[in-house]
């Protein structure tokens, strides 16, 4: 199979391999990357509401810490007897919450899904690079998933040290219940993961850098392609040192070695062996990964809204340039300022101090992106499909919840809001609820595209709204709790006599925690029913001009039943005033456009031809990405 | 040519399907091999047991959500037919923005006004907390002002530029001037901020102060110790080896260490019986559980069951003297470490003795001191909500934070306008189950009177023999002047 191969006119033959097909390897082990891309979303969503069902009950405990549940006895069974969570547990709730949230829902099922369906169907290739490793990458994903799920069942309970699972508490089977059996299947879960996020990331990155179509040149691919790009990049460079680290964990546990531990004296137990390691060590190898984690969740959300808010404000996206340029420069620091997470860990202060200033300079290119969505906004003429108003959603969190990053990455204010409910409030807006309503504004928008059929709009607007007021109504409180000295991972906080005024504001955003849970009920019966008895989609139904919506609405494999269209434009040709439509398809040739095979991301009319020097550099910065990945 | 390279997509799927399958199946059946004794039993099937009227409150919320789905539908169905919109999203949606933007300005608002006083803005009670509460204000000014602003124009620009057919939108994408402008503006702000952080920070915590008064504060699941240097004004060593019931902080205290010794090798000499007789004890275990394991004992009594069963399994199956042999080596291990410190008299230098454990940390206003962290089984933190400190407390690591009160307990509660109020030093990193009830009370006094009258009335470590204590005032004025200069050393 070789690239050339792909671009091979076989439309005679697709019907007959449609017969040959079985049910196993159309719908279970599928290397198409459409369905590929359905099983991520599909698993993604069902890890979703286990990790919504989960939340639901943790905030049932911080708001009537002293009611008791029938429904949580029915549940969770001994976890919760006579209704009331058991502390240990509540701590396995958190964990297995924030595990699955930032994995399971928002890497994989927002990266995984988007990412799949969209870079081949954007750049204009058959399918992924490899189509086994990609088959390969969910299947892995698939197994994650269930290990982890098993997890929660075992008699000791889930991994409870948190998501970040720090040792010694993670490597010490006695130190607290869920250390036992749970820790070891999360770990297994966890490593599970890594390979399927690494097979799809090197997929990603081939796919992008080797199967673009005819004319499709890097500064003419969506901004959507980029950001997956590029996150593809940072898992690919991050995630195998999650893997060392947690290795080295399983040795900590299992095979006596003391990377992490040092020092310990166990109630219980005794003095320990372990002597030399350091804790913090962990952190840091946690954390290389774990902060870039942060941006393989955000982006892939930022490169939908671009594309969203610009087909729904038709207008082009404003600084395409500038757009792409703030998310390498995201991708280049998300890596150097993983240390902000340890400003009060002990590490030596003047690394505190340079962790510092790198963080803050993260949020520059941060402000360009929102400068940049709010300027196309502006004079746009602005249709309010579910998924531009997710989109604006996603932009008004990104605004909210990064705004108070500027606080959390100076050293000296996080002495004080380190591990308080500021930063809860901080990260599930910027990450959290951001890059979920990225998640959701790309199923709106691409829903059509993957099962040919429309989303009901009635139930996506009332989806929104209710989401989004209930999300502001949850998180933002929690500023103000953090800032008075509330911190988070408590089971309770009826202990602290000046904890007590939080009590009402905890009802209320547990209450708005579950009407917004309801609400996602609205979503799911949209998507299952639409699925099956869904208004027919029309083959472009948001006029958009990406190279996906010239694909036949029925999939066929291979994608094109021709010749794979040729691109003569930048994405983002809206309302041009030479046209008349407002819209202008990449794929749509010109002759009154004479210049129409080359140009920028972001043509004007007349269009300029690409010079030679820019051709050159382009093809150098090929060459070197090449060389750095070891492809010739 | 019809073999193009679907057909090797498939051709490679048929013979690659086979292994993948057994790839992905194989940690299932690693799962299942341990599945049955680790998947929690379920519990014996009771309908009554269930929360009817919750599910009944839930069936209904799904129903009437299926209803309003099933509504909508009709809704686009009458769409449909008529050929006419019920309604105009498009300018349904300008409203709601614009309702939505002003509602969550008076919620932020009605937030300040019945929690703002709560926040802590301006009320530290330490020296270096006005610092950083004068850092918080500085960003909140440039945060809120950009905050303010950008959500404004998001939601107006929803307002204003909403879809019409017939409109077209402004063809603009590109402008080198505004974004040079958006890119230095933040970029100067920022580096204000940073630099004035970077000041804060390094003042904060570049290094101890070198006349502040240390203590040493304890943490473990789940609480704090503080101790306090005692009337030499020097710390005994410890050593995490040296742990004991009655010694909770390790000490170097001969007399503990010793009986811990002696506690350590009988406990090395059951080991060695228990593993010498290990044989003997699984067949008994095995007796036990087939003697047990009759009639409906299994199904009567399922914990003692399953308690037996898992001791018989562990006997057969060598688990139980592995982890007899287990723990032999980690006391010996322990056992050799301890001797090798005994013999070292710069350890055991008595200089713990007099050293005074305490519950509750007493600070007297306006002086400086430092707290050097300990932890003895899993990382904590030490939050001083109050004072504006914050650090981890990790197991071999030494870490410590430096303040200076400069309002007393009593003066908060004038403050505050609350007579109960106490500071506390609360665990603020995950470390188990009751971790949300981990914490010490913090008073900070007015004069150092007070402090001494505290102090005295706390016990050393090692009681004096029979030595009549101090008078009070004496003492007190002698603590008062000399400045503190303890090392508190843990041996590495």
């Amino acid at each position: 199979m070789s690239t050339a191969a792909l671009h091979t006119d076989h439309h005679h033959d697709h019907d007959h391999h449609e017969h040959k097909e079985s049910f196993i390897s159309k719908y279970v082990f599928s290397m198409d990357h459409k369905m590929i891309s359905k099983q991520f979303l599909i698993t993604g969503i069902v890890m979703g509401i286990v990790g919504l069902v989960m939340s639901l009950l943790f905030r049932m405990q911080l708001a009537w810490p002293d009611e008791k549940f029938g429904i949580m006895e029915m549940l969770l069974g001994k976890w919760a007897q006579d209704g009331k969570l058991d502390p240990n547990f509540y701590m396995g709730l958190v964990t297995i919450h924030g595990t699955i949230m930032v994995f399971y829902v928002l890497t994989a099922g927002l990266s995984g899904t988007f990412s799949n369906l969209l870079i081949p169907l954007q750049v204009g290739a058959r399918d992924m690079a490899s189509p086994f490793l990609n088959m390969l990458s969910y299947w892995f994903f698939f197994m994650s998933s269930v290990v982890l799920l098993i997890s929660v069942g075992v008699e000791t309970g889930p991994a409870s040290a948190g998501w970040t699972v720090y040792p010694p508490l993670s490597a010490l089977e006695k130190a607290m219940p869920g250390s036992g059996l749970g820790m070891t299947l999360w770990l297994v879960a966890i490593i599970l993961f890594i390979v399927s996020a690494l097979l799809g990331g090197i997929n990603y990155i081939s796919t992008v850098l080797n199967m673009r179509t005819k004319g499709m040149s890097m500064n003419r691919m969506p901004l959507t392609i980029w950001a997956f790009f590029f996150t593809a990049v940072l898992g690919l460079l991050s995630f195998p040192v999650l893997l060392g680290a947690g290795l080295f964990l399983v040795f900590d546990r299992s095979f006596g070695t003391s990377f992490y531990l040092s020092d310990i004296y166990l109630e219980g137990v005794g003095a320990m062996e372990n002597i030399g390691g350091s804790p913090v060590l962990y952190q840091h190898l946690f954390w290389f990964l774990g902060h870039p984690e942060v941006y393989i969740i955000l982006m892939p959300a930022l490169g939908i809204t671009s594309e969203v808010i610009s087909t729904n404000a038709r207008k082009p996206i404003f600084g395409y340039t500038a757009m792409v340029i703030s998310l390498m420069g995201i991708s280049f620091l998300s890596f150097i300022v993983w240390g902000h997470h340890m400003f009060i860990t002990g590490m030596n202060p003047f690394l505190g101090s340079v962790f510092m200033i790198l963080t803050l300079i993260i949020a520059v290119p941060s402000a360009v992106k929102v400068f940049n969505y709010l300027t196309t906004l502006w004079k746009g003429n602005l249709r309010f499909t579910p998924a531009m108003l997710f989109s604006i959603g996603l932009v008004s969190f990104f605004i909210s919840g990064g705004l108070t990053g500027i606080y959390l990455g100076n050293a000296a204010l996080d002495i004080q809001l380190h591990d308080s409910y500021f930063v809860v409030a901080h990260f599930h807006l910027v990450m959290g609820s951001s890059a979920i309503f990225g998640m959701f504004a790309g199923i709106y928008h691409w829903f059509p595209r993957m099962y040919g059929r429309m989303l009901n709009n009635t139930l996506g607007q009332f989806h929104f709204w209710i989401t989004f007021i209930t999300a502001y109504l949850v998180f933002f409180p929690m500023h103000f709790m953090g800032l008075a000295g509330v911190p988070r991972r408590y089971y309770m906080f009826t202990l602290v006599k000046e904890f007590d005024v939080w009590m009402d504001v905890n009802k209320m955003m547990t209450i708005a925690a579950i009407v917004g849970g309801a609400a996602q009920l609205l979503f799911l019966w949209n998507f299952f029913y639409s699925i099956f008895r869904g208004k027919k989609a029309e083959q472009n139904p948001w006029q958009s001009n990406t190279l996906e919506w010239s694909a036949p609405v029925k999939h066929v494999h291979g994608n094109w039943p021709g010749a794979i269209p040729e691109v003569y434009r930048g994405p983002y040709e809206y309302s041009r005033p030479d046209r008349e439509d407002d819209y202008f398809p990449q794929y749509v040739p010109d002759e009154s456009d004479s210049v129409g095979t080359g140009g920028d991301g972001h043509g004007s009319a007349p269009k300029r031809k690409s010079t030679k020097k820019e051709e050159v550099a382009e093809n150098v910065m090929f060459a070197a990405i090449k060389r750095v990945f070891g492809w010739s | 040519m019809k073999n193009n390279h679907l057909s090797g997509i498939a051709a490679l799927a048929s013979k690659k399907m086979f292994s993948a399958m057994l790839l992905l199946a194989l940690p299932f059946f690693a799962i299942a091999q341990t599945a049955t004794d680790v998947v929690q039993p379920p519990k014996e099937f009771s309908l009554a047991n269930w929360d009817w009227e919750f599910i009944s409150y839930c069936t209904l919320a799904v129903l009437l959500i299926l209803i309003v789905a099933r509504a909508f539908d009709i809704g686009s169905l009458t769409e449909k037919i008529t050929g006419k919109k019920v309604v105009n999203w498009n300018s349904t949606n300008r409203w709601v923005a614009i309702i939505f933007l002003v509602a969550s300005v008076a919620g932020i608002w009605y937030e300040m006004i019945y929690h703002g006083k709560y926040v802590m803005i301006g009320d530290s009670y330490s020296e270096h907390g006005e610092t950083i509460d004068s850092m918080f204000n500085w960003t909140f000014g440039f945060t809120f002002v950009v905050f303010a602003i950008t959500e404004a124009l998001l939601f107006y620009f929803m307002f204003k530029y909403r879809y019409r057919d017939g409109q077209k939108a402004h063809y603009y994408f590109h402008n080198n001037k505004l974004e040079l402008i958006w890119t230095v503006v933040p970029a100067i702000v920022l580096t204000f901020l940073v630099l004035r952080g970077f000041n804060t920070w390094s003042k904060i915590t570049a290094e101890k102060p070198k006349d502040a008064q240390e203590i040493e504060v304890f943490a473990y699941q789940f609480g704090w110790k503080a101790r306090y240097a005692g009337a030499d004004n020097k710390f005994g060593q410890s050593h995490f080896t040296f742990i004991s019931g009655k010694n909770p902080l390790g000490l170097a205290v001969q007399d503990h260490v010793d009986s811990l010794l002696v506690d350590l090798k009988k406990d090395t000499a059951l080991l060695n019986l228990q593993i010498a007789s290990a044989d003997d004890s699984a067949k008994a275990w095995k007796a036990a559980f087939v003697k047990f394991n009759t009639g409906s004992n299994a199904t009567a009594y399922p914990a003692v069951f399953k308690e037996l069963k898992t001791k018989m399994e562990d006997a057969e199956s060598g688990a139980y003297v592995r982890q007899l042999k287990k723990d032999l080596r980690r006391k010996n291990t322990t056992i050799t470490r301890i001797s090798t410190y005994r013999k070292d008299d710069k350890v055991f230098n008595n200089a713990g003795n007099d050293d005074k454990i305490t519950t509750e940390i007493v600070l007297v206003k306006g002086k400086s001191y430092t707290f050097n962290f300990r932890a003895r089984d899993v990382i904590h933190s030490a939050w001083f909500p109050d004072f504006r400190g914050q650090m981890n407390v990790v197991p071999g690591m030494a870490t410590w934070f430096s303040f200076v009160p400069n309002k007393t307990t009593e003066e908060a509660r004038v403050e505050k306008n609350n007579k109960d109020f106490e500071f506390y030093l609360y665990c603020n990193k995950i470390c188990g189950g009751a971790h949300y009830n981990m914490k010490i009370k913090i008073t900070v006094v007015g004069s150092e009177a007070e402090y001494n009258t505290w102090m005295a009335s706390q016990v050393p470590f090692v009681a004096p023999p029979a030595a009549p204590a101090p008078a009070e005032g004496d003492s007190g004025a002698k603590d008062s002047s000399a400045v503190v200069k303890p090392n508190a050393v843990t041996i590495r």
